[in-house]
């Protein structure tokens, strides 16, 4: 069958692929039967045009295609997983919603776009009565991450009329105000120290799998990755304090996990301990460190979204009163769960073989580089997280022979397929890592380090310990790829500030 | 790739890709039969075996044999070499490990036979023997440290297989927390030769690096070795590996897994060499586990404790040995010590059994050794000596009162400022809770 052309433009393909689910929610608004069936067709649609758009991409600038078909492919994968009693149009409805809002949040390049995806992803999580949630603590970070942001691109388009990104590039619009706000936004939607709890709460008084969306969705890092580093290269001395609350997050929630015996408050720390090295690279500005933390993004993502639908699955059959105080040697019925958890948390705190040790690996390096303090606590962090991962992993599965005469069912087939697909993802990604991730997420140049955040790339010079490095002021190089390859070739030596635009 | 080449690759990755085939399998819905898993063993492992002998010939007569992939992941200018290595430091190291395994597959069968965890053992066997393979024929720290923690992660799974019980589980869980603390000076020595010399790559020989350089890296290389091979202060986790089955304890605590350690000195000989403090603090290090050992075996109550111990000293001496660069005396000594170990915990189910036939031909019981010694010292230090024995130099207690005992209090302090805003759901019942539901609730909800 020949596709039509208009089928794969770029343009279409990208609205499919966020109107396919909002079409579907609204569906599921007066639906009430086949919801699951429903909602796995609108993630499927979403899977295909995002790897539309990835196979359209050029060759090592399919960042955000890759982010979308990966968050596409992990609600599919998520629906798939959701127990029976979680299954309801409600549900699976908020869940779409979200699925559609951050692709939205991914593809755009519009200011006020960006705002809107932001503030609809929260918007299930708001109303009380979508997931039955009953906190404070998520609702009032996701309104006051919102305002933020919202007061952000308020100041910058009132000051420069503009609201396209690409168009703002490295004015640093709106100035400090502007990206005090935008970190300040950033710091609340990632459940940053000091906003760290409500990341726990989320977890253990909400929805589970919706929760493990909502965080794995990284726009907090979004903001940092398409906002706050290519359009405010003037501040970049005011990054390093974005790494080290990110370091110190990591490291806070990280010893706060050691006595946590909720598996739901111990994985959501987990999961924010690892996210929060997400900034660290980011902010690290080499390409190693880079690299590494749009690899760790895509691990802790796929990882974490496993962990909580398993964790979901071993409620529904063994009741929700889990905990790690003890012992409950759940593994004699549900072996093959047991085996997903622990190969998926593994993988989170970056065991070899995975496509975490892939992403902690070039996390450290890069962060080494830059910050030697953070690339140090970045192992350390990572080490107490693996010790509080293994310890709920093994009170969770082993360590008592259970004597109950009912046997509860070990993964489902569904649910199995899903596992199995997650964890190959994660195994096979870290057996080829360059293939399957890196390719898509990273550029190399001979000139220095360079990160393409939206069509341009920005540069900066491997002399990190150049004066004009240190003063503030990172060099500008306008970049063009060489298909497949490595080599890149630096059009130019030095931009001045007014030349941003290229 | 020349056929040494492809030889040595096939012994590393075979059993990767027994494991991964099985695995996969398996968490699809399939449960292979023992007899399919335990002649696959012992095919593999023979087939190995052969090819561990080809390379012995082969590095009998060149340096060593090299196959070379390029990088398994390069960003910037930082690579991740793919580099696997055997020259004749790693070629007895890899026809230990290839040998061993083969054997204790063997062996499992018959003693693990219709064991609930059967091919859960296998599968780890098969980890645990890429792990180390990948760990001895690695041809820089990065692939070393990719094998090492592979052989750590098997080694606590096998301390944790009687997993109905929870002293096995804890103990597991302990022993990851030392492994994973001291995998750290591992990590950061890897990290810190990228940044200083840009390679942690030893296929053609050491990077150079500053004298203040080396001791740090060497310094960091020991502290992750020390952890891997038990030595003080890192001790107390030995006697608790031994919650394991007898095959896995044989394998790892006996021959491949607390030689690891001395294999990473050995491979650092070069740096160590240059470095007089280092030296100076694995030979201290060596000679304080190795007395440490002696003295904490003799009031082992257990014989696979006694085993551990034993084992332990030996060690201890193999670093006094790196420590003062006798290289080859030190290799004969890993091999002499781990083979003797293995078969001595292969038999340690049936030690009273020996001991009554051993005792019966020479018509009396065997005296211990060094009772001369003990003879020597005052009974007051004999008593006191004998108190610190049973504490096994009171090194747990030391690890939980000055770094559990703080960090847990650390963490409950720290949750005072996310606690929950609404109480916390009622406790659960001892002993009833999250047992499986009778009703039909918790069972139908997929």
């Amino acid at each position: 069958m020949i596709v039509p052309e208009w089928a794969l433009h770029t343009s279409f393909l990208t609205s499919a692929s966020i109107a396919a689910p909002w079409v579907a929610a609204g569906f599921l608004t007066t639906l009430r039967r086949q919801v699951r069936t429903f909602g796995c067709i609108a993630a499927l649609l979403s899977i295909l045009a995002s790897t539309g758009l990835v196979w359209q991409a050029p060759k090592g600038e399919s960042l955000y295609e890759t982010l979308m078909l990966l968050f596409s492919s992990l609600t599919f994968g998520a629906i798939l997983l959701l127990p029976r009693r979680d299954a309801e149009a409600g549900v699976i409805g908020g869940i779409l919603i979200l699925l559609g809002s951050t692709l939205l949040a991914y593809s755009t390049g519009n200011l006020l776009v960006l705002l809107g995806a932001w503030i609809l992803s929260s918007l299930p999580f708001l109303w009380p009565g979508w997931f039955r949630s009953h906190t404070w603590r998520p609702a009032v970070s996701l309104v006051f991450s919102a305002l933020a942001l919202a007061a952000a691109i308020g100041i910058i388009a009132g000051s420069t009329r503009v609201v396209s990104i690409g168009n703002l590039k490295g004015q640093s619009p709106g100035g400090i105000a502007a990206f005090a706000l935008l970190i300040v936004a950033t710091i609340f939607r990632k459940g940053i120290l000091p906003f760290h709890a409500w990341v726990a709460d989320a977890a253990e008084r909400g929805p589970l799998v919706p929760t493990a969306l909502l965080l794995n969705g990284h726009l907090g890092a979004l903001l940092v990755v398409k906002l706050i580093v290519p359009l405010f290269p003037e501040t970049d001395h005011l990054f390093p304090i974005v790494s080290y609350f990110a370091i110190a997050t990591a490291v806070f929630v990280a010893v706060r996990a050691l006595a946590e015996n909720s598996p739901r408050r111990l994985l959501a720390f987990l999961a924010l301990s690892q996210s929060a090295c997400i900034l660290t690279g980011l902010e690290s500005r080499t390409a190693e460190g880079m690299t590494g933390a749009l690899v760790h993004w895509v691990v802790v993502t796929v990882s974490t979204v496993g962990l909580f639908g398993i964790l979901r699955l071993l409620e529904v059959r063994f009741g929700e009163n889990l905990s790690a105080s003890r012992h409950l040697g759940l593994a004699q019925h549900a072996p093959r769960l047991a085996v997903s958890f622990v190969i998926l948390g593994l993988a989170l705190v970056g065991l070899p073989g995975t496509l975490g040790f892939c992403s902690q690996d070039l996390l450290i390096q890069g962060t080494l580089t830059t910050h030697p303090l953070t690339g140090l606590l970045l192992p350390i962090a990572t080490a107490m997280n693996a010790v509080s991962f293994f310890r709920l992993f093994t009170r969770l599965f082993l360590g008592k022979q259970r004597t109950g005469f009912t046997i509860a069912a070990d993964a489902l087939p569904r649910e199995r397929w899903v596992l199995a697909g997650i964890v190959l993802f994660v195994v096979l990604g870290g057996l080829f890592p360059n293939e399957t991730v890196i390719e898509h997420s990273s550029g190399v140049d001979v000139g220095g380090t360079t990160r393409r955040f939206d069509d341009r790339d920005i540069v900066y010079s491997n002399n990190s310990s150049s004066p004009q490095f240190r003063s503030g002021e990172p060099r500008l190089i306008a970049a063009q790829q060489v298909h497949g390859s490595k080599a890149r070739i630096a059009q130019s030596a030095r931009a001045p500030r007014a030349s941003t635009e290229f | 790739m020349n056929a040494f080449q492809n030889i040595l690759v096939f012994v590393v990755v075979a059993p990767a890709g027994i494991f991964a085939v099985f695995a996969l399998l398996w968490l699809l819905g399939w449960n292979p039969s023992e007899r399919l898993l335990s002649g696959t063993t012992g095919i593999t492992f023979s087939a190995c075996s052969a090819g561990v002998a080809a390379l012995i010939w082969k590095t009998s007569s060149a340096l060593s044999v090299t196959a070379t992939f390029g990088s398994w992941f390069a960003v910037g200018t930082y690579h991740f070499p793919l580099v696997l290595m055997v020259d004749r430091l790693s070629v007895p190291f890899v026809a230990l490990a290839v040998v061993l395994s083969g054997l204790i597959g063997q062996f499992s069968a018959t003693y693990l036979h219709r064991e609930s965890g059967f091919l859960r053992f296998f599968l780890l066997l098969h980890l645990f023997a890429f792990g180390s393979l990948l760990a001895f024929a690695a041809g820089s720290f990065d692939l070393l440290a990719a094998g090492w923690e592979i052989v750590g992660i098997t080694s606590v799974l096998l301390i944790g297989f009687f997993e109905r019980r929870p002293a096995p589980v804890e103990n597991g869980l302990y022993v990851f927390g030392i492994y994973r603390t001291c995998d750290m000076g591992l990590l950061v020595a890897i990290f810190a030769m990228h940044h200083w010399a840009g390679t942690a790559s030893f296929v053609a020989g050491f990077p150079r690096f500053t004298g203040a350089q080396e001791v740090i890296i060497c310094l960091l290389l020991l502290f992750a070795a020390s952890g891997k091979a038990a030595q003080v202060p890192f001790s107390g986790w030995l006697p608790r590996a031994m919650e394991g089955p007898t095959p896995s304890s044989a394998i790892f605590y006996g021959a491949i897994s607390i030689h690891a350690g001395a294999y990473l000195l050995l491979r650092a000989q070069p740096l160590l060499a240059q470095s007089v403090i280092a030296s100076c603090l694995v030979i201290l290090i060596g000679a304080i586990t190795a007395i440490h050992g002696t003295i904490v075996g003799r009031a082992s109550a257990d014989a696979k404790t006694s085993l551990a111990y034993a084992t332990l000293t030996q060690v201890g001496i193999v670093f006094i040995e790196i420590g003062l660069g006798w290289r080859w005396l030190a290799i004969a000594h890993i091999l002499g010590n781990a083979t003797i170990r293995t078969m001595q915990y292969l038999r340690a189910p049936s030690m009273l059994h020996d001991y009554h036939q051993m005792h019966s031909a020479i018509g009396g019981e065997l005296s211990p050794t060094g009772t001369q010694l003990e003879e020597m010292l005052p009974e007051k230090v004999h008593l006191w000596l004998y108190r610190w024995a049973l504490d096994r130099g009171h090194l747990d207690t030391m690890t939980e009162r000055w770094i559990i005992d703080p960090l847990s209090q650390l963490s409950a302090y720290l949750s005072r400022g996310d606690q929950r805003p609404s109480p916390s759901p009622a406790p659960i019942p001892t002993g009833c809770a999250a047992e499986p539901s009778t009703s039909g609730s918790s069972q139908g909800g997929n």
